[in-house]
């Protein structure tokens, strides 16, 4: 690329000290509207920044941990139960993001009731694969069918994992209930016509899919997987841009600038069925962790 | 060609766009998101030629997104709908739209920076995919080939369906029973068509009605032309023209101009009515009455709107039947900035409703109320702040204008204002300053340090304050205060017995006053169809709105604040096109068939109380009176009945009554329905043309009171057209609400269509040559100075690529640039590329206040209403706040607890679904299969009642729990128990949307062919049958005399278990 680069070189240098004065502005942009939103504070109050300035701040993170090799960047997922208000919308997103057919939800939203009337709260608790760090589905699988990959993702080979007995075993190791069987099923059957959208070409694991005619996925197990196709394309997970209760956050943990470890950092928050030794890269921030969580988890 | 390789495109497009947006952004100071942007394309520019993740990912491409609005409910959030080889399959939310971002990018961020950037959208508008892939939706015109209601049709040639709507005849002579049934087309009821012969008998109608003429008198001079009215000898109904009735559901702007054009400017028709008071009736007339002006001695202007609360800066907000986290203007709209607001300690909520709605439980306090006693709530904490002073005085001594400028107030109120006490201590009039000698202008008085004073309202420069609570009498005339009379009503009960008659703590209406009055501006209250939807709707508006006023929160940021949006009509400069423009329109004249807006006491109908059916002077688009008003004549029977988006058997509440108007011909001669299934309603049509979803179609969405930013979001065509395409005007569209209605004006000649319909040279033969320039009058802004700019070479050529998959029916880039002209046309692409028009988040903010201000008086006392007379007991309404206990059409109790029916039955919003139109949603149903019969643990077990019992809903008024839909046929109303803690007991509720019995769910006959239905969507319960019908009425639902509401909330049911 000879001279170009040079010249390319300039021009970026230029740019980054534009960006950087233009950071100290954006700044203060938002520093201005955080004073808007929260002159005469009730005492104690967080100091932090308007709720949708976060997911700008997660695709910053974002940028920042896909410049490091993959093996550098640690993604974790934090749930602020406090936030969710039991939409769904995060479900229903996934479904569509990665064309999941009947019988197949990468993600649910249980809810309980706690209380009796008058003193009655709804618990809504969000759930999806923890991609754990010692994932039990992983032994209980085929050999080489899941695999645990660098940056934390728990991937699966669907080309490995299309025996329903296989899925059987898997999913009855997995105490997060994450893994589902793809069976072949498609929405709009049994209706006048079978809809385009239904066969489309998803990505998943880094190649195109598309369920038709028997082909994979259809025969094999799924799960969630943080919406890997997205992060490769420099976007946050379906189930984070989605959130109209701003509850859900992704980042790389080993990153100390990254939202995520400011919000582990700053708020008390647990983990799901940690005693079991699976090292989930799930978090929960939740309001009463003792009562709303003993309903399900004794 | 998009989509068909894995090798990466290295567009040196792309490069040259990154170049440009350097070049400009630099310089110009653009935002520094762009920048970061900038530098991300640098990086991923590099992994695409490696063969990487994101050249894989195809739904990130800039040019496989477009811009557009939901509409899976009404709150219209913006969306980026991702295409694959032009097949739609996924929505997100756009974050330049406010209601999916807070604070939204900026509206100058390109499309390319925001490709990868999704804002929020609830599960509905992801399932929008599903709504346009409905296998069931129409594409050609159906015509009924048996009795209405039969499910059998017949595929006809949309040009034939149009010859037989406008020419009329014999045309279901193959239905048995119908063989010699003439149906008059629309060229016979499109009967007055003369302008000038129109204005000359519309003026003396209005002589007649102010009794300046008499009817001999008008029929004398008008004998010639008697022939064109409804009713001679009652000229004040109208011309026949008005016995073409055209009612809608969910329409939103540019249709709406279009379905005003065709019925009222060029058919000449009064009737085009909307659904409003099934929605939220009443919330939208009280504040229609708070916002009436004193203009010319008279009360007009008052504007069908509401107040919400400034939710992103609100520091405390009580919802009162509302809930923002399922329904209301919307989840993804205000949910964020609640619940941010809770976890960062800003925000403070309460909320008010029978049942625990997924707001109530993140709220610090929950208040189970008793449905029908809202404001009896209200008028508590109203005794408690007056008695306690804790409301802001000085907002409230404020008696206009210029003392209202002199506190900084945008707004003031007539709480000062001097009512005049009739002899039976009604209050009345405002007490006149001529009357007590004051003045010879036409002022108002106040009292202040005991002495009278006259004052303007609008007086900009001699600030007048008034005493708050005044009871006095001058020059022998009793006079109080407004204030003083909210206090009265406040005070007809002590606080023990305001709680016991809500079933709430008397500590709980204390805590709710305290912590209201507890934040100065920032604290609201807001309401929605829990306050609203009762016989005394109108009453408990006017309350929670007084406590608004009462700490003078209107127009300030946290406060109560008003829509604004961009207008599309055009008219004046800047705004390139007047497209309410037309020659040869007709004014329509004469009293609606839901006889809006007019007293009863001034038509030539009056015969006394009770009227035969309510009369509405503050209230219009009545949706419960359409219909039955048809079946019952009354003021006159109609000719032609067309019905666009929506179900009025299934919406309304008691929606059974209409089916058997709708399936007798001689109640409805002809029926004609714009649908994209065949619904709940259509089924009953004669024909229905088949539509285009929102994801196909050119809308304007309007905004709503929370959002404090000058808005227009637009719907543009994004996937292509499913119904077949016509030819119209020489065009080609496909089958559509413009196609129904292009057609028929074609086939008429009507004024206003075609050629030169909006001026020389200004057709209108096609849907872009309205849309397209208004899209430009949003492009202009209001004012000098709004332009938008031009949009660049790199986003011209985004606009084209990303619109290649449409076909030319809908898209076709020279025409349309030919539509609005070289100047317009690099501005219309701006704008589309980014789905409407937004104002940046500070823009909609001025300092502590807001920038688009409701800035005027806000009537705490209404005039108005207190002289209108209720047109069923011949009483007046009352102007101020008051409890008013549940009643019928006459004002009497509804006892049908003592018949055995003793729970009350409510509806609830899941954020699954919206009214009639998201069962098609499969996504939906896996995560929702079924709504339930949501019953309180202590009744479940005094009934007997376990999870998953079937039960029967029953009332007084449908003992047998059907729905009579037509023929002998039933469809039961039975749903599955779910028992919970948080419903209070004595109420139980059911979620609206499940329980059909067509839209797919059943077995329908087209051509001879059995189409089978979906079971799926036939599960749960739709309960609204059971709702109460009127006794006086018979069939109506209970009403809402004042406001319109339609009622929802005041029926006792009784539950019986099913086998």
């Amino acid at each position: 690329m000879g001279d170009q680069s040079g010249a390319k070189a300039t021009r970026r240098k230029l740019l980054r000290s534009a960006i950087s004065a233009a950071a100290t502005l954006a700044v203060a942009e938002v520093g201005t509207l955080l004073k808007g939103a929260t002159s005469e504070r009730r005492a104690g109050a967080e100091e932090r920044l308007p709720a949708d300035n976060e997911v700008l701040r997660m695709h910053q993170d974002l940028e920042r941990a896909l410049r490091k090799p993959v093996e550098q960047r640690q993604w974790v997922m934090v749930i602020d139960t406090r936030k969710c208000i039991g939409c769904n919308a995060c479900v229903v997103a996934c479904i569509a993001e990665n064309g999941l057919p009947p019988g197949v939800s990468y993600r649910t939203v249980p809810e309980v009731e706690v209380g009796e009337y008058p003193a009655v709260k709804r618990v809504f608790m969000p759930t999806n694969c923890q991609q754990c760090d010692n994932p039990p589905c992983r032994k209980a699988a085929p050999p080489g069918a899941v695999r645990k990959r660098p940056d934390g993702i728990v991937a699966i080979d669907y080309t490995k994992f299309r025996s329903r007995k296989a899925f059987e075993a898997a999913a009855k190791a997995c105490p997060y209930r994450a893994l589902y069987f793809d069976d072949g099923r498609y929405w709009t059957q049994g209706t006048p016509r079978l809809q385009a959208y239904e066969t489309r070409p998803h990505v998943e694991y880094g190649r195109r899919w598309a369920r038709m005619e028997g082909q994979l996925p259809i025969g094999a197990g799924r799960k969630c997987h943080f919406c890997l196709q997205r992060l490769e394309a420099g976007m946050l997970p379906a189930c984070v841009t989605t959130c109209i209760g701003r509850a859900m956050y992704f980042g790389d943990l080993s990153d100390k600038r990254s939202l995520v470890a400011d919000l582990l950092r700053r708020n008390p928050h647990m983990q799901v069925n940690a005693n079991l030794g699976t090292r989930p890269r799930v978090y929960y921030i939740a309001e009463d962790v003792q009562k709303g969580c003993q309903v399900c988890h004794g | 060609m998009r989509g068909d390789t894995l090798k990466p495109k290295k567009t040196n497009l792309l490069m040259t766009t990154r170049r440009e947006f350097l070049k400009t952004s630099a310089f110009l100071g653009g935002s520094a998101l762009l920048l970061r942007r900038i530098d991300r394309a640098f990086e991923l520019l590099k992994r695409a030629e490696a063969g990487e993740g994101s050249a894989l990912y195809e739904l990130s491409r800039p040019e496989n997104i477009l811009r557009t609005v939901c509409l899976q409910c009404n709150t219209g959030c913006g969306i980026k709908v991702k295409l694959l080889q032009g097949v739609a399959v996924k929505i997100d939310g756009n974050p330049q739209s406010p209601w999916t971002m807070t604070p939204h990018l900026p509206y100058a961020t390109s499309p390319f920076d925001t490709a990868r950037i999704d804002g929020a959208i609830c599960p509905k508008g992801q399932a929008g995919i599903q709504t346009v892939y409905d296998p069931y939706r129409l594409r050609v015109v159906l015509k009924r080939a048996g009795p209405r209601g039969s499910n059998r049709w017949r595929t006809i040639p949309f040009e034939q369906a149009v010859d037989e709507i406008v020419n009329g005849g014999y045309l279901f002579k193959d239905v048995p029973g119908e063989e010699n049934r003439y149906v008059q087309g629309l060229k016979e009821i499109w009967a007055l068509r003369d302008a000038k012969l129109a204005a000359a008998l519309a003026t003396d109608v209005a002589k007649v009605q102010k009794k300046e003429m008499t009817v001999a008198e008008f029929k004398n001079k008008h004998r010639e032309h008697l022939h064109l009215l409804i009713d001679p000898d009652h000229p004040d109904l109208g011309p026949k023209n008005n016995q073409f009735v055209f009612m809608w559901g969910r329409l939103k702007g540019g249709r709406g101009d279009l379905i005003r054009r065709f019925t009222q400017d060029a058919l000449g028709s009064v009737n085009a009515h909307g659904h409003t008071t099934v929605c939220q009736g009443s919330l939208y007339f009280t504040c229609k009455a708070m916002s009436e002006q004193y203009v010319r001695g008279e009360w007009s202007g008052g504007r069908k709107f509401y107040w919400q609360a400034d939710t992103a800066n609100a520091r405390f907000i009580i919802f009162v039947g509302a809930s923002p986290f399922e329904g209301n203007y919307g989840p993804p709209l205000r949910s964020s900035k609640i619940t941010d607001g809770m976890v960062s300690g800003r925000l403070k909520i309460a909320v008010v409703d029978p049942r625990l709605s997924k707001t109530a439980t993140k709220a610090w306090k929950w208040v189970p109320i008793r449905p029908g006693t809202e404001a009896a709530l209200a008028l508590g904490m109203i005794r408690w702040i007056i008695e306690n002073k804790r409301y802001d005085a000085r907002y409230l001594q404020n008696a206009n204008k210029a003392a209202a400028k002199v506190d900084g107030e945008p707004t003031w109120t007539n709480a000062t204002w001097l009512v005049k006490i009739g002899p039976d201590g009604r209050p009345g009039r405002f007490l006149r300053a001529k009357e007590v000698g004051l003045s010879e202008k036409d002022e108002f008085v106040v009292l202040r340090d005991g002495k009278p004073v006259a004052f303007d309202p609008y007086d900009e420069k001699t600030p007048v304050e008034g005493d708050l609570l005044v009871d006095t009498v001058i020059e022998g005339i009793r006079v109080k205060s407004g204030l003083q009379l909210l206090y009265e009503s406040s005070r007809t009960r002590t606080l023990a017995a305001w709680a016991r008659l809500c079933g709430v703590r008397e500590q709980d209406i204390v805590e709710l006053a305290w912590e209201f009055t507890n934040y100065g501006k920032q604290a609201a209250a807001d309401i929605h169809r829990g306050v609203s939807q009762h016989t005394n709707g109108f009453y408990n508006v006017l309350a929670w709105m007084s406590l608004n006023l009462l700490v003078g929160n209107f127009d300030w940021k946290g406060g109560m604040i008003k829509a604004t949006t961009y207008d599309i009509v055009g008219g004046r400069p800047p705004k390139p096109f007047h497209l309410g423009a037309m020659d040869g329109r007709l004014k329509p004249f004469g009293i609606s068939i839901i006889r809006h807006e007019v007293k009863y006491e001034e038509s030539t109908l009056f015969n006394g109380y009770p009227a035969k059916r309510p009369w509405y002077p503050l209230a219009s688009d009545i949706y419960q009176e359409i219909l039955p008003s048809a079946g019952d004549g009354y003021p006159y029977p109609i000719k032609a009945l067309f019905l666009y988006m929506g179900s009025p058997v299934y919406s309304l509440p008691a929606g059974h009554t209409n089916i058997e108007i709708l399936r007798d011909p001689s109640k409805i001669p002809l029926f004609v329905a714009c649908d994209i299934t065949v619904g709940e309603t259509s089924m009953y049509a004669d024909y229905i043309f088949p539509d285009l979803t929102y994801l196909e179609r050119w809308e304007f969405m309007g905004s709503h009171p929370s959002v404090a930013q000058k808005v227009q979001p637009i719907f543009s065509p994004v996937v292509s057209p499913i119904p077949k395409t016509v030819r119209v005007f020489g065009e080609e569209i496909p089958l559509s609400l413009e196609a129904l209605i292009l057609g028929i004006a074609e086939k008429m000649k009507l004024p206003g269509f075609g050629k030169d319909a909006f001026g020389p040279g200004l057709d209108l033969r096609r849907p872009e040559d309205l849309y397209l320039r208004m899209v430009a009058n949003v492009a202009a802004g209001d004012a000098p100075g709004e332009e938008v700019p031009d949009a660049d070479p790199a986003e011209v050529d985004l606009f084209l690529r990303s619109r290649a998959h449409l076909p030319k029916s809908v898209f076709d880039p020279d025409r349309w640039r030919r539509i609005v002209g070289d100047r317009w046309w690099p501005k219309v692409i701006y704008v589309l590329n980014r789905g409407g028009r937004f104002d940046d988040y500070e823009r909609g903010y001025d300092g502590e206040k807001v920038r688009h201000k409701y800035g005027t008086l806000i009537n705490l006392y209404s005039e108005k209403a207190a002289e209108i007379k209720n047109s069923m007991t011949g009483k007046p309404f009352l102007g101020v706040a008051t409890y008013v206990p549940i009643a019928d059409s006459l004002g009497r109790p509804i006892a049908d607890e003592a018949a055995g029916y003793t729970l009350n039955l409510i509806t609830h919003r899941e954020i699954f679904h919206t009214k009639s139109r998201t069962v098609a949603d499969y996504w939906l149903l896996s995560v929702y299969p079924e709504n339930f019969v949501v019953v309180s643990r202590r009744d479940a077990e005094e009934l007997g009642l376990r999870d998953g019992d079937l039960v029967r809903i029953t009332s007084a008024t449908n003992p047998e729990g059907v729905w009579p839909v037509g023929d002998g046929q039933k469809v039961p109303m039975v749903g599955k128990v779910k028992v919970v803690e948080g419903m209070r007991p004595g109420v139980v509720s059911f979620s609206l949307g499940n329980g059909h019995w067509a839209y797919g769910s059943t077995d329908i006959v087209v051509d001879g062919k059995v189409i089978k239905g979906d079971p799926r969507r036939r599960t749960g319960v739709h309960a609204n049958a059971a709702m109460r019908v009127d006794p006086y009425l018979k069939n109506t639902c209970l009403v809402d005399l004042a406001g319109g509401s339609a009622v929802f909330y005041d029926t006792r049911v009784k539950l019986v278990k099913v086998g």
